[in-house]
């Protein structure tokens, strides 16, 4: 009997021989993809790519540097002015407002060191050359690569910082000292690593068959995995432990962003990836082996990709409203219903047949949203 | 006969012989490999890692073994598909093939959990494509 383990389990806890049985609405099938999302935190990244991730030094100056105005065209803002730490390093709004306003919402940053694609649409295959993007953008910080380079040179605490950072004094080439700055500015992202969860807790007594933890880990949480595991199907795309296969997918989610304009999503974001000179295909990966171009030399490019967008993490959501890629769904009980609701025509006719409306009862809704808070930190 | 023809019949012929017998197929691959079989061949393979893992890059060795007469593609595909989910990987797998019959694919990903449908696609400019197909359940 499926649910013999984890029934048992809770009976033994929520009353021992004299209390009814709590049935789990978990079975022993549930328990392998439960472990799957863990564990957590995962081990420390060190982007080969990158020949500063991980050092000290890079990690400092690239700290400072998230919140130097300096670096940006009239020093009107820097990277914290979107990527606020206490909204998860997200902004609060809809769409991104840098220098001009954007049609994309702003991403958090908790745990993007673990990410193989970096954007919404995934233009960049590594975490320095995304980093870069809005410093050179003239939409968000509107700086150019000279611009980057000289403020650098120009301010004695930024070539200090440089130095410590890379070992030698900013040099003449600007291309070169812009990705650097921005490869300090990625080693210090790739330290942002969400906090443990409830739901990790309760992952870890089911690995060490820890009875005593079970109980603790909320009967609505409980059924709202259940549902994420089953009639859901929630997991093929949010799965592993960032809730997030890194990949791609079209969820109904509108893609016009003005009239007779389109966000063509992952397709135009594979064009860009492979047109960027700082892919890690390029000169500036510092990997020599190339090893690390694995994703961008053997990504293909077909229709079906119009219209996707990247699976989010779910870990940290508390801190990142608004949601999806246009930032349309205000809050999470939004989002459940968008997937309640689902409107199928405005899926691809050729893309994936995994969606279909989950028309969720109040009780369900209430239940999987008891699931995703347990994805934040305890507080 | 050209010099250049005579090499290249020498090559085939070399290749012929290097070619290895169904009942040693596989064996240079180690443990944990995985059959396909059919009339005119049989196929071991090997994923590195093992199992594969979801939305994480692996790899496949496998070696390709010519059952009743049949001869070596000149062309040979792997890719893989989720049929109920209409879709297939995100990646091109890249091949190369370090002696006749042997085989390294390169690039694969699993990017869902479910069922996926590995196909080993056997090309020749003589003969309709063959195709050598797997059902895995992944994650």
């Amino acid at each position: 009997m499926k649910r013999t383990l984890l029934a048992a389990v809770l009976a033994l806890l929520l009353g021992g021989a004299q209390a009814e049985p709590v049935p789990s609405p978990l079975s022993n099938d549930d328990i392998p993809r439960i472990l799957a999302f863990g564990p957590w935190p995962p081990p420390p990244v060190r982007d080969p790519s990158n020949r500063v991730s991980g050092q000290p030094a890079a990690i400092a100056w690239g700290a400072a540097l998230f919140t130097d105005a300096r670096l940006a065209r009239g020093q009107a803002l820097a990277c914290a002015s979107c990527h606020q730490p206490q909204r998860g390093f997200s902004d609060g709004q809809p769409v991104a407002q840098g220098l001009e306003r954007g049609t994309r919402n702003t991403s958090g940053l908790m745990d993007i060191g673990q990410q193989r694609w970096f954007g919404w649409d995934g233009a960049n295959d590594n975490l320095w050359a995304q980093s870069l993007r809005p410093l050179i953008d003239p939409r968000e910080m509107g700086g150019s690569l000279a611009s980057v380079a000289t403020t650098v040179r120009e301010h004695a605490d930024l070539r200090d910082g440089y130095r410590r950072a890379f070992g030698t004094a900013p040099g003449g080439d600007d291309e070169r000292v812009a990705v650097d700055v921005a490869k300090a500015l990625a080693a210090y992202q790739e330290t942002l690593v969400s906090a443990r969860t409830p739901f990790d807790d309760f992952r870890d007594t089911l690995q060490r068959g820890d009875r005593a933890g079970i109980a603790a880990y909320p009967l609505p949480a409980q059924r709202g995995l259940a549902l994420f595991l089953g009639r859901g199907r929630c997991y093929v795309c949010h799965a592993g432990p960032a809730f997030s296969n890194g990949e791609f997918h079209d969820v109904g989610v509108p893609f016009f962003v003005a009239k007779g304009q389109v966000d063509a999503g992952r397709h135009a974001g594979i064009s860009g990836l492979k047109a960027s000179r700082y892919n890690l295909l390029g000169s500036f990966n510092d990997d020599a082996t190339r090893a690390s171009a694995t994703s961008t030399r053997h990504v293909v490019q077909e229709h079906r990709h119009f219209g996707e967008f990247k699976v989010p993490s779910l870990r940290n959501l508390a801190a990142t409203a608004p949601y999806m890629h246009n930032g349309s769904q205000r809050t999470l009980r939004e989002v459940l219903r968008h997937y309640s609701e689902l409107d199928e025509n405005r899926l691809h006719a050729d893309g994936e047949s995994i969606l279909v409306p989950l028309r969720l009862t109040p009780g369900e809704t209430d239940d999987l949203l008891a699931f995703l808070d347990s994805l934040n930190p305890a507080r | 006969m050209t010099l250049r023809q005579g090499i290249a019949a020498a090559t085939l012929a070399a290749l012929a012989v290097a070619v290895i017998p169904a009942w040693a197929c596989g064996d240079s691959l180690g443990a944990s490999t995985k059959r396909i079989e059919s009339a005119q061949w049989l196929l071991v393979y090997r994923s590195t890692p093992e199992p594969i893992p979801v939305g994480r890059h692996f790899t496949l060795d496998f070696e390709l073994c010519p059952r009743a007469g049949a001869t070596l593609p000149a062309d040979l595909r792997v890719d893989a598909q989720m049929p109920e989910h209409r879709h297939g990987m995100n990646y091109r797998p890249s091949i190369v093939s370090p002696r006749a019959g042997l085989y390294r694919a390169e690039g694969l990903m699993f990017h869902m959990p479910g069922r996926w449908e590995l196909v080993f696609e056997l090309r020749d400019a003589k003969a309709a494509p063959q195709r050598l197909v797997q059902s895995l359940q992944v994650g």
